[in-house]
């Protein structure tokens, strides 16, 4: 009875793994294919053939290369943390109980669904075109603004922007997590006289930490693989002059546009073992500063 | 049971099931691959066709395909479109997963990447079933490789000034006459606009990072830009100034200023600044010109590009927006060369063709469809007409890598136009890196 009752729950678990076998299935092929693939000359078209490490040789004098890792780091940089930040501020806001807060949480979360959609690349013109809403803004002041989509000194922060707006997914993590911190703890600070500001930084942070941890490496991992947003916003080309060629749109420009495959399988393993070394640092690191209650 | 042989024997079940669990998996994704069966239920052969553009190309491209089955029952076209971007990096991957289309649009500058790999058929040796006897050599040329052919144009285009004549006539600016215009009345004139709308309209958007235009600048300089051998065939000097010419139309205002203009806007007329009425004038494909007038409000003027009776020689040449290839892979030739044979020759997917694709590569069959189509279209028709009678440089298929250059010269231009670097420096850089696209 007992066994048979086992058994049951194992096979609803496989069930519920069944997605994941799956794409298992159809990643490890790819996965092996792409580091045989990174040490050859292969153009999609023709049988690959072996070039031992030329590819990344070539990587040391590929100027597009190391515009497009500079672009990278500084998104990943400015945009992870500024997302973070926000995401955390507003689950605090939402956090005190704010009536209809179901509703408040699926508006927040909206933006995270259409990052990437062509919708937005027309809402971004009309925002930030050199004639969109910023600059009609500037001009009652008198001020010209620049096309902030088209001026190579400003594109990427206008992706920056899109990128913090898109705060709903660590938001819906951070807002449970908020929910888990015993209301005592505010309850016996605020009776000790403790201000909001001394609650955040002992009670708050201390015990969301694990929570901030995990957004942390997720959010940096999906920052390192940006893609779809610099594709839709520049129509593939990475531009104005290649302020906005992330790493891994110029992979798929030299796999799929240029004929490059191999060095595009070759960039695609280098951007594995920055995203690895990124994250050991982080698992490193959090030994540190992430508190675990239990 | 004894509790400690639960263990192993739970565990080879769970294997057995694991495994019978990844089949199902894969079966299952299985079903939603491709890009569905060649053959259909009903016995007929089934092609497949791939080709670029929006909604009003696919109406008119399938009333010709209705046409072509009707005319053979015993085939069937499954068709699929895109915008051109997608469009492109869709095509490399399916031919490289081997499923390419039997027919696909071909860009002009991209029929070597795949010629020179095998993976278009030749269609020099079956003329028999494909009648090119109505192309004129020109024309025939732009989808041939030495003595190969590997595609045939979907229709004939060239690029031209377009001006928007209710805004040149609201601020009182004559046009100057486009068959004998010089870059210096372009920038005349453009300028006089500019001015006469207190600069709420520019007078051109100028296109500097576009492939087309550059060449046809070049060979007015009497450069090649490419060589017939597939070299890059431009002197530095042509290129430094080509961003000179930019530098001095924004300096006289002739032009909107660095940033105005959105290099990455997309093609699409009605998105276009002609369209908002920001600007006056610029180069468009002819065989736009239709699109282009409905979203502009109907008083566009179509104009030769400036210089073309003042340099070293003709600049312009008659083009194509797209070729038809045949897989070298594909499962039914014979079938799809009596499509593409259609496609060419008849008189009515020609007329319905022409209406977006361009004019028809036969000559024949365009004298006969001209005096039927559209007024915009009857222009552009015209428009090209005469330029085919004129001698012009010959087009032939650009060289393997020359579809690296269109990022090359985007990325420079942008320099050029926020002043980040000077023309002569530019134009340095672009010969560089355009020869190493090139080679490598």
């Amino acid at each position: 009875m007992t066994a048979l009752r086992a058994r049951r729950q194992d096979n609803a678990g496989y069930l519920f793994l069944l997605p994941w076998f799956g794409g298992i299935l159809f990643t490890v092929g790819p996965f092996l294919a792409s580091l045989y693939l990174a040490f050859t000359d292969y153009d999609l078209l023709t049988p690959p053939r072996w070039a031992g490490l030329a590819n990344f040789r070539a990587m040391l004098d590929d100027g597009r290369l190391h515009q497009s890792l500079q672009v990278t780091f500084t998104y990943t940089l400015v945009s992870v943390p500024l997302s973070l930040a926000v995401a955390l501020g507003v689950a605090m806001l939402l956090d005190r109980g704010v009536r209809g807060l179901a509703i408040y949480r699926s508006i927040y979360y909206l933006p995270s669904l259409l990052g990437g959609s062509v919708a937005i690349v027309m809402l971004w013109r009309y925002i930030f075109g050199y004639q969109g809403i910023v600059n009609d803004f500037l001009a009652w002041f008198g001020i010209q603004g620049p096309g902030w989509n088209s001026d190579p000194r400003f594109a990427l922060s206008t992706l920056i922007l899109l990128h913090v707006w898109t705060f709903g997914a660590p938001m819906v993590i951070f807002l449970a997590g908020l929910r888990q911190i015993p209301a005592m703890y505010y309850e016996a600070a605020a009776m000790d006289g403790a201000s909001p500001w001394r609650q955040f930084r002992s009670i708050t942070l201390p015990l969301l930490s694990p929570i901030i941890f995990f957004n942390l490496v997720q959010s940096l991992i999906a920052s390192f693989q940006t893609f779809t947003q610099g594709y839709v916003i520049s129509n593939g080309t990475g531009g104005p002059a290649e302020s906005t060629l992330f790493y891994n749109l110029y992979l798929y420009q030299k796999g799929f546009a240029e004929f490059d495959m191999g060095y595009a399988s070759s960039m695609a393993w280098l951007l594995l073992i920055i995203i690895a070394g990124f994250t050991a640092i982080n698992f490193l690191a959090a030994r540190y500063w992430v508190f675990y209650d239990n | 049971m004894n509790p400690v042989d639960e263990p192993s024997g739970l565990r080879r079940r769970h294997v057995l099931r694991l495994g019978a669990l990844a089949g199902a998996a894969a079966g299952l994704s299985g079903c939603g691959r491709g890009f569905g069966g060649r053959s259909d239920d009903d016995g007929r052969t089934a092609l497949t066709m791939a080709w670029w553009g929006d909604a009003q190309r696919a109406g008119f491209t399938q009333q010709a395909l209705d046409a072509f089955q009707a005319a053979n029952p015993g085939l069937r076209v499954r068709t699929e479109y895109q915008d051109s971007s997608p469009y492109k990096d869709k095509l490399a991957a399916r031919v490289a997963a081997g499923d390419a289309p039997d027919l696909m649009a071909m860009r002009f500058d991209s029929l070597r990447e795949y010629a020179d790999r095998g993976t278009l058929l030749d269609l020099a040796p079956h003329t028999a079933d494909l009648d090119l006897s109505g192309l004129t050599p020109q024309a025939t040329a732009l989808g041939q490789a030495g003595d190969k052919i590997f595609g045939i144009p979907s229709g004939l285009n060239t690029i031209g000034f377009v001006v928007d004549k209710t805004l040149t006539d609201e601020y009182g600016v004559p046009v100057p006459d486009g068959d004998t215009w010089s870059w210096e009345q372009f920038g005349t004139f453009a300028a006089a606009v500019t001015k006469a709308s207190g600069g709420k309209v520019y007078g051109a958007n100028f296109e500097l990072w576009t492939t087309a235009n550059l060449l046809v600048f070049a060979r007015q300089h009497g450069d090649d830009f490419f060589s017939p051998q597939g070299d890059l065939d431009v002197r530095a000097a042509t290129v430094v100034a080509w961003f000179q010419l930019a530098e001095d139309l924004r300096a006289r205002g002739a032009i909107p200023p660095a940033g105005f203009i959105d290099q990455n806007n997309g093609a699409s007329p009605a998105q276009s600044y002609l369209a908002k009425k920001s600007i006056a004038s610029q180069i468009i494909p002819t065989n736009n010109l239709l699109g282009y007038n409905q979203a502009c409000g109907g008083n566009l003027q179509l104009l030769r590009i400036p210089g073309e009776t003042h340099g070293a020689r003709r600049g312009q040449s008659i083009d194509t927006p797209a070729l038809w290839s045949i897989a070298a892979g594909s499962r039914h030739p014979q079938e799809t060369l009596k499509l593409l044979n259609f496609l060419t020759n008849q008189a009515e997917p020609a007329k319905l063709c022409a209406a977006t694709r361009g004019v028809p590569p036969n000559r024949v069959i365009a004298a006969q469809i001209a005096p039927t189509l559209e007024a915009d279209n009857r222009r552009s028709s015209d428009f090209l007409a005469k330029l085919q009678d004129e001698t012009l440089p010959p087009s032939y298929p650009y060289p393997v890598g020359a579809s690296k250059l269109t990022n090359i010269l985007k990325s420079i231009s942008t320099e050029v136009e926020f002043t980040r670097t000077t023309p002569a420096e530019a134009g340095q850089q672009f010969l560089a890196q355009a020869r190493k696209a090139l080679t490598t």
